[in-house]
């Protein structure tokens, strides 16, 4: 450490740390433009000059390392005349529109004019007319009221990894720009519109509507994936207008993504459900919430609970809800002596499933050096995430990938290695083995016979040779044949090389779920089993089944069978729920509702409703809970969501481990296909975003798959398989067919 | 596309860089890509160079409309570049220029009607003792009087 | 005259191996194949001969090439700097085509002397006949075994390349030229760190002028103390200086330092037509014009210059006689640096462009009261808070025209028309 003099006090410091890092740190103020503390220093604006002692021109504090002794002002004359004359250059090509600017309120330019700039400048000149470039739907541009900062291009450089946004011409005539009309496709480019600090990059859903100071900014929490990332949610009137950025190092550093930014548009979708209304002889009412709480109960009374025939009622729930909401389904379930409840809908073998602890945090992987990545189309599935491992890439850690197809990663890979799905156990269990020998441990009878190739004996090298390694599951595994065996053969690989493990083979706040118990225990049915038995009744809990069900014929037929009694609580209409329910309860959305998002840290990330529900829409929670008093069932006294979370009690998290089957001895014939909704359809919230449909990722509707597969199965380009457009590619392994889609399933074609 | 012969050509400037710096032969690149095209770039040559040197579009953009070699709008065979920085404007380079703009019957910055030759105004080329001079493609022409261009201008073909 | 850079000058085929290895060329680089030079002997006579940095700022080159960190492992590189294009400098482009190997031979020592194994020419892209010129040249010292890896079983290694501009001034700025040669706009990087740290391609780089490498062999031959004496205190050796404007016989001179100004002058056959000196620019655009008067007793060399108001920069003497409107000419020098600022930084990009539209609206006869002093406050809102030194080359010539001709600016401001032409 060493001391340096600021203004006359003494601070301590980090010898070579930059100037404004220190000022920052002690609450001096030095303004700054291009300097963005999460991005690399260019030191052009000029703005942050500032006077040091013993040199004869003002010093960029951004760019000038401290070093014992110095001496800076940040206040005195020389230091107020450099930022005045920046000040003045940046503003006399400026168009001075605050007034119609959406960044008024929020404008850093703004922001310094008032303190630093002079009254009137001297310019007289025309400004310079700069024309826009449509860059896309999710982002507005004003180029003319461009300070060329360049934040946005190196943005797209250091961070998106994908350089989009550029400075093209010299001089006055410099432009920042993307290529052409290509406009910007990241999933992460909203960040763009945070980290301009004028007006020129805006936020084109929110477009001319409001100013900066007439809304509120409500700490919130993203909803769609395992980070939780941090908001602020910002309504006007009672509607959410726009959702930002909010900082957390330790979650979202103080990135989002596009979707987590954009998907409050739902909220006021022309589908929002806005009225209770119930089923009568086959019609259907708008009613009160009395009546049609009424009419769910006598319901629930009547077909089942009146016949003592709870264990034919079957609780579903979808992972979007919050963990109150899970909570209090699971009780209502308990207390009318129900165990049949589950969330893993999209799971086709519930003998077979995916269990792994995720034990690295979000901070953590950013300091791995090695990553083995399995089943995931992880920069789409899971963007914050790829940020972390893609940093740890910059800072030279090795990733390898062992996927169903080439997808696009935004850094590059060590190997990546494309797959069928039948043969991705017998990789990994080459690899436990090639790690056992190499550790001198005794083989299982499992994996004598297991043939150890080059791609396992590579892969095994390297977990053993890293310091820290992580092995990340995706979603893609987890209708695998093998998916249990493969999760136990992760965990094994990673206990034998001191590795972490991270499990995305679930979304949302799916931990939660499992936090809570929303999976059947004792002699619960689950998801598949319920819908394979003769129920007389459920309780849905925002499930839209053509997105949610793996089974979907199933369900539907479950749901639908004449004396079966649903209710339902949703957010959005949909004709497949009216076409099977008895009860339809509107419920509220994000923001709308308070709550606690478990994320994969295990931080319990609570949030309050941002806005008020619209019309009689009410939070899931309420409903929840006054079903359970209308039940009578004992201890609801609830009056906030709060109460509800201080009743959770932690439990704590087991991981169990199934033992490794046999099935390793011989590969599963035939073409597997792995279903995922597109990332912009993951969720109904997501579904709803009207202008997140319109961009590239939205648009996501493929069923890809190499020559061969399309032959076995008798399709061709242009052909549907499934309901989606066939793609032919090599891109895609053997004997598998990967449907990304923003579509309803094909109910008759789903297998 | 880019030709073989052009391919050929860039990877000569490639082989100069150290491995994966295969970027820095860009400059050349859309030389010898322009060369071929009428001497002139457009969005799609831009994009083949950004594929073939494995850059962004963006990033060869950024370049393209940097150095001022490289043209947008059509020129002609010839172009005439003429320097009108100090030394060549101290010995007359403005008059100079004038006359060729009515010998050719264009402004500078236009192409005459046959195609042949542009004329483009130029900063300082480096040969300011042999001013006033211009450039005609690759070539200096210096110590330049009204009799000298005419001489030079007529015989462009 | 003539001695170092120009030492072949006027021999037939001056550019060939043959000629230049007649005159003792390659006898250095020969000496350091066969071990019997080490790099601090080279760094001595370099600092003995006093040779400062021929690019425009005249830094000592053997303390530059004492920065590197020769020791470090890994790559490391030496780069010429053929960028030549500052108003009034055209001395580079002779030295390429006249002398192409002192250029190599400078550059492969100082790859020997800093450790560096690679190095890069960057040529302005305009240049082509120079451009074919040096590749010539490269051609046949690589054919002869004076490049490449362990040349002559010395186990030296030293690969020489041309990277070719495509026009742009600022290209000439050293770190600007690097971000050039790795395929990007040629926009300047803030220092520290400084090239001979984290250069090009992210490793120690010495980058040097194509004047100052080429006169290493000669120094090397003849010694540090030889080049000294042709010089003067603190300007050891002699110097190109290129002679334009309105002179009898303008072209490149290679003269001693501290010549006077008025021996310079009439090697270049004196005012031309007998007209009367009125201003001299004498060291390329960005440097102070000094008045006729101011000059006349100044001798050219880093001190003799500075002393008259000045600055030596790249020897770049630009004449201008009685009939020369020193408006059109700021105006003019203006338009450049307007045209040729890379953009990058808040006050030279906006700056020089409100400098030359001030001027321009003087020049077409719309000047207003008080554009006097607003482009001194302009010049002085961009001096010193830039990131390269074009900022302050741009600044520069509109503090010293406006202090030395005041009169002509007010006069065609007014009278909406030059004091000089009518
Ligand atoms: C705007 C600008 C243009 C420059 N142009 C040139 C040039 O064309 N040639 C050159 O040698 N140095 C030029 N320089 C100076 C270089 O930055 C650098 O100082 C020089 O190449 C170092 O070599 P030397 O030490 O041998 O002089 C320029 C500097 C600036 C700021
Ligand atoms: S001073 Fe001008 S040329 Fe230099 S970095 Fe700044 S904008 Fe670019
Ligand atoms: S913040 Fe330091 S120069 Fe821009």
């Amino acid at each position: 450490m060493i001391d340096i003099n600021i203004n006359g006090n003494i601070v301590s410091a980090k010898a070579g740390e930059m100037l404004i890092v220190v000022a920052d740190r002690e609450n001096i103020s030095v303004p700054r433009f291009c300097y963005h503390k999460k991005l690399s220093v260019v030191s052009s604006c000029r703005i942050c000059l500032v006077d040091v002692e013993g040199a004869i021109k003002p010093q960029p504090a951004c760019s000038t390392p401290v070093v014992h002794g110095m001496k800076v002002q940040t206040q005195n004359v020389k230091t107020k005349n450099s930022q005045k004359s920046v000040m003045e250059f940046l503003l006399i090509n400026h168009p001075l529109d605050c007034p119609i600017c959406d960044q008024g309120g929020e404008c850093e330019l703004q922001d310094v004019a008032v303190k630093y700039g002079s009254d009137i400048s001297s310019f007289s000149e025309g400004k310079r007319v700069v024309t826009d470039s449509d860059i896309g739907v999710l982002i507005q541009t004003d180029m003319t009221r461009c300070i060329h900062c360049t934040r946005c291009v190196r943005f797209g450089v250091e961070i998106a990894g994908i350089m989009e946004m550029g400075g093209t011409g010299r001089g006055e005539n410099l432009k920042i720009e993307p290529f052409l009309e290509q406009g910007i496709q990241s999933e992460l480019s909203g960040n763009m519109i945070d980290i301009c600090p004028v007006g020129a990059l805006t936020s084109k859903p929110f477009k001319y509507e409001l100013r900066s100071w007439q809304m509120n900014s409500i700490p919130s929490i993203a909803r769609h994936d395992l980070v939780g990332s941090n908001l602020l949610v910002q309504p006007y009137k009672g509607k959410v207008k726009r959702v930002v950025s909010a900082d957390n190092d330790l979650v979202n550093e103080i990135w989002i993504s596009d979707r987590d930014r954009f998907s409050y548009e739902s909220l006021t979708h022309k589908n929002r459900l806005l009225k209770p209304q119930i089923k009568v002889q086959g019609r259907w009412n708008q009613v009160s919430w009395e009546v049609a709480l009424d009419y769910a109960v006598k319901g629930l009374n009547s077909h089942i609970l009146n016949h003592q025939k709870a264990d034919q009622l079957g609780g579903l729930v979808s992972n979007t809800a919050t963990m109150e909401e899970f909570y209090l389904f699971k009780k209502i379930l308990t207390e009318v002596g129900c165990d049949n409840i589950d969330y893993r809908l999209n799971v086709k073998n519930l003998d077979n499933t995916i269990i792994l602890d995720s034990n690295i945090k979000l901070d953590a992987l950013e300091k791995i050096d090695y990553a083995l990545i399995i089943g995931t189309n992880i920069r789409l599935e899971q963007p914050m995430i790829n940020h972390r491992l893609r940093k740890a890439t910059k800072k030279g850690a090795d990733v390898d990938v062992l996927n169903v197809m080439v997808f696009d990663f935004n850094y590059s890979l060590h190997t990546e290695n494309i797959i069928a799905p039948n043969k991705i156990a017998f990789i990994l269990a080459g690899v436990l083995k090639s790690i056992m020998i190499n550790n001198g441990q005794e083989l299982p009878d499992y994996l004598i016979a297991i043939n150890v190739d080059e791609m396992a004996k590579n892969i095994a090298y390297k977990v053993l040779n890293s310091d820290s390694s992580v092995i990340i599951l995706g979603e893609h595994i987890i209708n695998n044949v093998d998916a249990s065996t493969i999760a136990n053969l992760v965990t094994k690989i990673a206990q034998s090389t001191n590795s972490r493990t991270l499990n995305l083979s679930i979304t949302a706040n799916a931990i939660a779920a499992n936090l809570v118990g929303c999976v059947p225990q004792n002699s619960g049915m689950n998801v598949n089993t319920m819908l394979a038995s003769d129920m007389r009744g459920f309780i849905l809990l925002d499930i839209y089944p053509q997105y949610n069900f793996h089974h979907l014929g199933a369900a539907i037929k479950a749901f639908e069978k004449d004396d079966t009694f649903v209710i339902s609580l949703n957010s959005f209409k949909d004709d497949i729920v009216v076409g099977y329910s008895d009860v339809i309860l509107p419920i509220a959305s994000i923001y709308e509702t308070s709550g606690t998002h478990l994320n994969i840290n295990n931080d319990m990330q609570s949030y309050i409703a941002a806005v008020k529900a619209p019309n009689e829409v009410k939070p899931a929670w309420k409903v929840l809970k006054v079903m359970a008093d209308l039940l009578e069932l004992p201890g609801f006294n609830y009056e906030d969501s709060t109460q509800v979370l201080t009743e959770i009690s932690y439990q704590s998290h087991v991981s169990h481990t199934h033992d490794i089957n046999g099935n390793l001895a011989s590969y599963h014939n035939g073409i597997s296909v792995i279903w995922q909704n597109s990332p912009y359809s993951i969720d109904a919230v997501l579904r709803h975003s009207r202008t997140l449909q319109k961009t590239k990722i939205g648009q996501m509707n493929n069923a890809y798959m190499n020559q061969t597969s399309a032959k076995a199965l008798k399709v061709s380009v242009g052909d549907k398989y499934l309901g989606v457009f066939v793609v032919i590619t090599d891109a895609v392994a053997d004997n598998c067919v990967f449907i990304n889609t923003n579509q309803t399933i094909n109910i008759q074609g789903q297998a | 596309m880019i030709s073989i012969k052009a391919r050929n050509q860039i990877d000569v400037w490639i082989a100069k860089y150290p491995k994966d710096r295969q970027s820095s032969a860009v400059m050349q690149a859309l030389k010898i890509v322009q060369a071929e095209n009428e001497n002139i770039l457009s969005a799609s040559t831009i994009q083949e160079v950004a594929d073939y040197l494995d850059m962004s579009g963006i990033a060869v953009q950024e370049v393209a409309t940097f150095y001022e070699n490289y043209n947008y709008k059509k020129v002609g065979k010839y172009v005439i570049r003429f320097c009108h920085n100090i030394s060549c404007m101290l010995n007359g380079a403005d008059d100079l220029i004038k006359h060729i703009e009515n010998k050719l019957g264009v402004k500078t910055g236009e192409v005459t009607l046959d195609g042949l030759i542009s004329v483009k105004k130029v900063e300082c080329l480096g040969a300011c003792v042999g001013a006033p001079m211009f450039q005609i493609n690759e070539e200096y022409f210096e110590n330049l009087t009204v009799d000298k261009i005419d001489k030079i201008v007529d015989n462009l073909k | 005259m003539n001695e170092v850079c120009f030492k072949n000058l006027t021999k037939d085929q001056c550019w060939s191996l043959k000629v230049y290895e007649d005159s003792g060329g390659y006898s250095a680089w020969r000496k350091i194949l066969k071990g019997e030079l080490t790099p601090e002997q080279i760094i001595d006579e370099l600092k003995l001969s006093g040779l400062r940095g021929r690019g425009g700022a005249g830094f000592p080159t053997g303390l530059k090439w004492s920065f590197m960190p020769r020791h470090s492992n890994g790559q490391k590189y030496v780069v010429c700097n053929s960028d030549e294009g500052e108003p009034g400098t055209c001395k580079d482009r002779d030295i390429l085509r006249f002398n192409p190997h002192a250029v190599i031979e400078g550059m492969a020592i100082g790859g020997f002397v800093m450790n560096a194994s690679v190095g890069y020419n960057y040529i302005r892209g305009e240049f082509m006949e120079p451009f074919k010129r040096f590749e010539g040249a490269l051609e046949e010292a690589y054919k002869v075994g004076l490049l490449g890896q362990n040349i002559n079983n010395s186990s030296i290694n030293f690969d020489l390349y041309t990277h070719l501009g495509a026009g742009a001034y600022i290209c000439g700025e050293e770190t600007a030229l690097l971000e050039s040669i790795e395929g990007k706009k040629g926009q300047p990087r803030f220092k520290p760190p400084f090239p001979a740290n984290v250069g090009l391609f992210g490793k120690p780089t010495t980058i040097n002028n194509t004047e100052s490498f080429a006169s290493v062999p000669e120094i090397l031959r003849c010694g540090g103390q030889w080049f000294a004496d042709i010089g003067v205190e603190n300007s050891g050796g002699c110097k190109l200086f290129s002679v334009s404007g309105h002179v009898t016989n303008p072209a490149n001179f290679e003269v001693p330092m501290g010549i006077s100004f008025k021996d310079l002058l009439d090697m270049a056959g004196g005012m031309r037509d007998g007209t009367k000196l009125k201003a001299v620019i004498p060291g390329g655009s960005s440097t102070p014009v000094l008045t006729a008067e101011t000059v006349m007793n100044m001798t050219m060399d880093y001190d003799g210059i500075e002393k008259a108001g000045s600055m030596l920069g790249a020897g770049s003497v630009i004449i201008m006689n009685e009939s020369t409107c020193m408006v059109e000419v700021l105006t003019r020098l203006a338009h450049f640096y307007y045209d040729e600022s890379c953009g990058q930084c808040t006050p030279c990009r906006e700056g020089t462009g409100w400098l030359y539209r001030v001027l321009k609206r003087i020049i077409d006869g719309n000047g207003r009261q008080g554009d006097v002093d607003l482009l001194l406050s302009i010049q002085n809102k961009i001096m010193g808070n830039t990131i390269c030194a074009l900022g302050d080359a741009a600044a520069t010539p509109v503090e010293s025209f406006l202090r030395n001709f005041r009169k002509e600016f007010e006069y065609y401001i007014k009278y909406r028309k030059s004091m000089v032409k009518g």
